[in-house]
């Protein structure tokens, strides 16, 4: 215990002194003695601290109560602001009114309906089901948002009482709105408090928490206060949504965005404790508003304020408590599948070569009226672009798939060793740089990982995605990573064997071809990596990280293993990624756009290397179904909505169509014998249990008992003795 | 004879609540012992404090007389110390076979004797009598199969203490009956069993020794016969009937 102390003690020495460093070297022109500094700081601070402590309550009484993080609050919060800014501005409503139409009836509708329709399917799912679910979700509100209120038209919304001037609190004005948001966020406060300890509702929720089993036994209904949390997370997250807009805008991104600051607020409380909650996110917004006040980062470091929940976030895993290794929480799938053979393995990937190279020399004309199914010069670019983010998918198997360590770091990962790329070889067409930039990217992809390896696996997801947006902000945005002047090509084609691999623009037919026999060799390797004992070290460790620790799995030195890997993959899809796009520019790396890859692999099937090769495939659907439809613009979200709804379909169907699939399609292989036995088993199965039973009870009795009777009968008895032979049934009467 | 394994005076404290309160435990080799006691009585969490999964609130591990209080789960395992649990902890996505192999191959390293991780699987297979569902993932076999091969995967790691939690919940009688019989060559082998169970017939039938844990208090330790015998046990355990009725 003595020791543990120490090293938190040391931890935090360490910390403070860096942002001692970071706050010394970046300070700006202002005073801190200054009172006036000080007051505009604190305002500011406490009134963005509310709306995030808000914010963060809600997430947190969601999770407490349900087992679920929804991804999807602050996008549910950006929906209900933009549709407050409708029934107001648009329709003119008063102000109340619209806030009561807005928290008081569609929140609540929204939170019932994802409870009902999907939040309850997930109770026991996987947790990576759980995650993909809201993060898909998260997408399709962002979507949605945007195809109802075109980004193209600026809106804003007015803060409360803007025309009067606020109070006075030394040489500075706190506006209405700010004083107002304080206030509301104390009510808010102080009613979750009142709501979750002195009402019967709120007990009973608290109970769930504890045992969800033991409170459905004294009593309380499961569905309601599933149903009413979800409603209640929904509200804050409106509630903050509309507080906060007239300070940020009404900016889609900025306010899903807001998911990163009610996660580090989350972190902090440990995802369970309001009250911690609520001060996580005071932190949060205080320390904003110290660096908008004081601090000055120059223009090398021009977004760092907006990676600062971030960094609080890394800072709050760092401090939590380890996770004990939990025992009687495996799920045992009913999933039956055998390890691809070497030669499969080494077909399936010819198979793919053979495709790709079919379409991309346009040998498979097909949709006429459309372009994509040929070889046109957009299509081309956009298939060697999905085939980048099938090499990132596919570095994401063995880590999701088989460690079951969710990240969703991968595409930020493959962004930094992109932009390495162009310094470390790729100006030159030098394959030796790939080579460096995997070599940079293992320990990279470790890094990441490193502050959450000791925690649940939750928390690694939510560190990934502060990473992916830290790297946005902060690293690739630094001008000697990205020279942002520098708007040429970055990169030569590749010389590999004397060859020099064209990518070139208008015909990409040579870069399509590389990538899609790299990514078969890929595919090749993962599935003979399936086959060693690394990979059954890691499903094992996935499966039961307990069992695996009383076999004598060292946990730790397993996972950093993995995520090497995956991060050197990741890498070398970087460097596929840069000489894909040619020339970078700074906001190539949204968070948001590496999610749709994750998700995509997800739903396909993110155990199986093939899921890479069709997840990449569902990508191409998208824009290829809006070219159908003559991209409307209702479609022009497809992007984000279409990922964002097969991930929320998984609620149904968690384990990836592949699974569900790949019985069916093995079946239609020759020498897949077992399959197609299976499959028949399965049926069976499927029929005896869809036969009336009632009828069989009867059977000799109102009906005949004839052969095919007696044949159904054997089926749900699970009978599998020759008809001929049965001793029941005088010979006479089965002829 | 000098245990291979003993707990000192463990405590463990969830809360307010004394979920094991200084209990010593010996476990000896070749022999089977048992750990039995009515429900909540602390034996489950006894074992998580062996294997390291539990840290004890106060108190001691010693194996061969070694202090291992603080130790890793994956450092006990490399000492020689495996388990099975209560609830199955199956890797339900490997195949059986698959199961068993990720032990023998994580036993290689530590264990420098140039075995064949897959000749040991094979030939714990046979033992174990697991062959012919081999190649079928876990998940999909019945829970009396899917008991036997977290047996065989606790056996893969060549250890010298083997801690059972219930190996016949789930089992029919034919099955437990076999589950019996291969304890004993087990344990002729010169393997230490600890045993936990609540089936009483099994537990006199295999234990040569018995601890008796009650509200996380040892109440009694002995042999079947003296344990069958003592008053305290038959109150707090099983009530004012005899072993035999109970079982």
């Amino acid at each position: 215990m003595r020791f543990k102390l120490n090293s938190r003690l040391i931890s935090a020495a360490v910390v403070g002194l860096i942002l001692a460093f970071v706050i010394n070297k970046n300070w700006g022109s202002a005073s801190f003695l200054d009172s006036k500094n000080i007051s505009t700081f604190l305002v500011m601070g406490v009134a963005l601290g509310g709306i995030y402590a808000i914010t963060a309550g809600g997430l947190v009484v969601t999770y407490a109560t349900t087992g679920i993080f929804n991804f999807a609050h602050a996008a549910i919060g950006c929906f209900l602001a933009f549709f407050y800014w409708q029934v107001t501005v648009q329709w003119h409503v008063p102000t109340l009114l619209g806030i009561f139409i807005t928290l008081g009836i569609v929140a609540p509708l929204i939170g019932i309906g994802l409870d009902r329709l999907i939040m309850r399917r997930l109770r026991d799912a996987a947790l990576v089901v759980q995650l993909m679910v809201t993060v898909g979700l998260m997408l399709t509100f962002m979507g949605i948002t945007l195809t109802i209120w075109s980004p193209k038209t600026g809106r804003t919304l007015d803060h409360f009482y803007q025309q009067s001037k606020g109070v006075e609190l030394g040489s500075v004005i706190a506006t209405w709105h700010r004083i107002i948001t304080v206030i509301i966020a104390l009510v808010v406060a102080v009613a979750l408090r009142w709501l979750l300890y002195r009402t019967r509702l709120g007990i009973s929720m608290r109970a769930v928490v504890d045992s969800r089993s033991l409170a459905g036994l004294t009593g309380a209904k499961p569905s309601i206060i599933s149903g009413a949390s979800w409603a209640l997370g929904c509200m804050t997250a409106g509630l903050a949504g509309i507080l906060i807009a007239p300070e940020t805008g009404l900016v889609v991104e900025n306010l899903a965005l807001i998911i990163i600051v009610a996660a580090a607020a989350a972190a902090i409380a440990q995802l369970k404790s309001i009250p911690m909650a609520f001060i996580g996110g005071l932190i949060i917004g205080l320390a904003t508003s110290f660096s908008t006040t004081f601090l000055s980062f120059g223009t090398d470091w021009s977004y760092a304020g907006e990676a600062i929940p971030c960094v609080i976030l890394f800072i709050a895993l760092l401090f939590l408590p380890q996770a004990r290794l939990e025992t009687g929480k495996v799920r045992l799938t009913k999933r039956t599948e055998r390890l691809t053979k070497p030669w499969e393995a080494g077909l399936g990937g010819v198979v793919l070569i053979v495709i790709v190279g079919a379409w991309a020399n346009g040998w498979i004309p097909w949709f006429s009226g459309t372009t994509f199914g040929e070889r046109s010069s957009v299509w081309l670019g956009r298939g060697a672009g999905f085939l980048v983010f099938g090499l990132i998918m596919l570095s994401l198997v063995p880590l999701i798939g088989w460690a079951g360590q969710v990240s969703f770091a991968n595409f930020a990962i493959a962004g930094i060793g992109a932009v390495l790329f162009s310094h470390f070889g790729g100006q030159n067409g030098d394959p030796i740089g790939i080579v460096l930039v995997m070599l940079v990217c293992a320990p990279l992809g470790l890094a990441i990982a490193l502050p959450a390896l000791r925690l649940k696996g939750l928390y690694l997801a939510l560190a990934t995605m502060a990473f992916a947006e830290f790297t946005d902000k902060i690293i690739i945005r630094h001008p000697s990573m990205l020279d942002p002047s520098n708007s040429g090509i970055l990169y030569k084609p590749l010389k590999i064997f004397g060859f020099s691999i064209s990518t070139d623009t208008v015909d990409r037919k040579a870069f399509v071809m590389f990538l899609i026999i790299t990514f078969a060799l890929l595919f090749f390797m993962l599935e003979m990596l399936r086959r060693s004992r690394w990979a059954r070290r890691w499903i094992a460790m996935s499966d039961s990280p307990a069992a695996s620790a009383t076999i004598g799995v060292n946990l730790t030195t397993t996972k950093m293993v993995v995520f090497m890997l995956s991060g050197a993959m990741a890498g070398f899809a970087g460097c596929m990624l840069g000489l894909q796009t040619g020339a970078l520019r700074v906001d190539s790396f949204p968070m948001f756009v590496g999610l749709p890859i994750v998700l995509l692999l997800a739903v396909q099937g993110v155990r199986y290397p093939i899921a890479a090769f069709m997840g990449a495939l569902g990508l191409a659907s998208f824009p290829a179904i809006s070219e159908l439809f003559g991209n409307p613009a209702w479609l022009t979200q497809l992007a984000l909505i279409g990922p964002g709804i097969a991930a929320i379909a998984m609620a149904y169907r968690p384990e990836g169509a592949v699974f569900y699939t790949g019985r069916d399609l093995a079946g239609m292989l020759p020498w897949r014998q077992d399959a197609r036995e299976e499959k028949a088993l399965l049926e069976a199965k499927v029929r005896a249990e869809n036969i009336d039973k009632d009828e069989i009870n009867d059977l000799g009795l109102t009906r005949p008992f004839t052969a095919d009777k007696v044949s159904q009968l054997d089926r749900i008895l699970d009978v599998t003795d020759d008809l001929d032979e049965h001793p029941m049934v005088p010979r006479e009467v089965m002829s | 004879m000098t245990p291979i394994l003993e707990t000192k005076d463990v405590v463990v404290r969830f809360g307010v609540l004394q979920a094991v309160s200084r209990a010593s435990i010996e476990v000896i080799e070749g022999r089977v012992t048992g750990l039995i006691g009515p429900n909540g009585a602390g034996k489950t969490t006894c074992f998580n404090v062996i294997t390291g999964l539990q840290e004890p609130t106060s108190g001691k591990v010693l194996f061969e007389g070694k202090d291992i209080t603080g130790k890793n789960p994956y450092k006990r395992a490399r000492l020689g110390i495996a388990r099975t649990f209560q609830k199955l902890e199956v890797f339900g996505s490997l195949s059986a076979r698959e199961n068993i192999l990720v032990a023998a191959e994580q036993r290689k390293t530590w264990d420098r004797s140039g075995f064949s991780p897959a000749a040991v699987c094979d030939e714990i297979l046979e033992k174990t009598g697991l062959s012919d569902v081999s190649e079928f993932m876990v998940g999909t076999l019945p829970t009396g199969t899917a008991r036997l091969v977290e047996l065989a995967r606790a056996l893969a790691s060549n250890p010298r203490v083997l801690l059972l939690d219930e190996p016949s919940s789930g089992l029919n009688e034919e099955e437990t009956a076999e589950m019996a019989t291969l304890l004993r060559t087990f344990v002729a082998e010169g393997l230490a069993v600890l045993l936990v169970e609540h089936d009483m017939s099994f537990v006199m039938g295999t234990c040569e020794y018995i601890h008796v844990l009650d509200f996380g208090t040892i109440i009694a330790s002995g042999t079947p016969s003296e344990v069958q015998a003592n008053s305290a046990v038959q109150a707090a355990y099983l009530g004012t009937e005899t072993v035999e009725e109970a079982s």
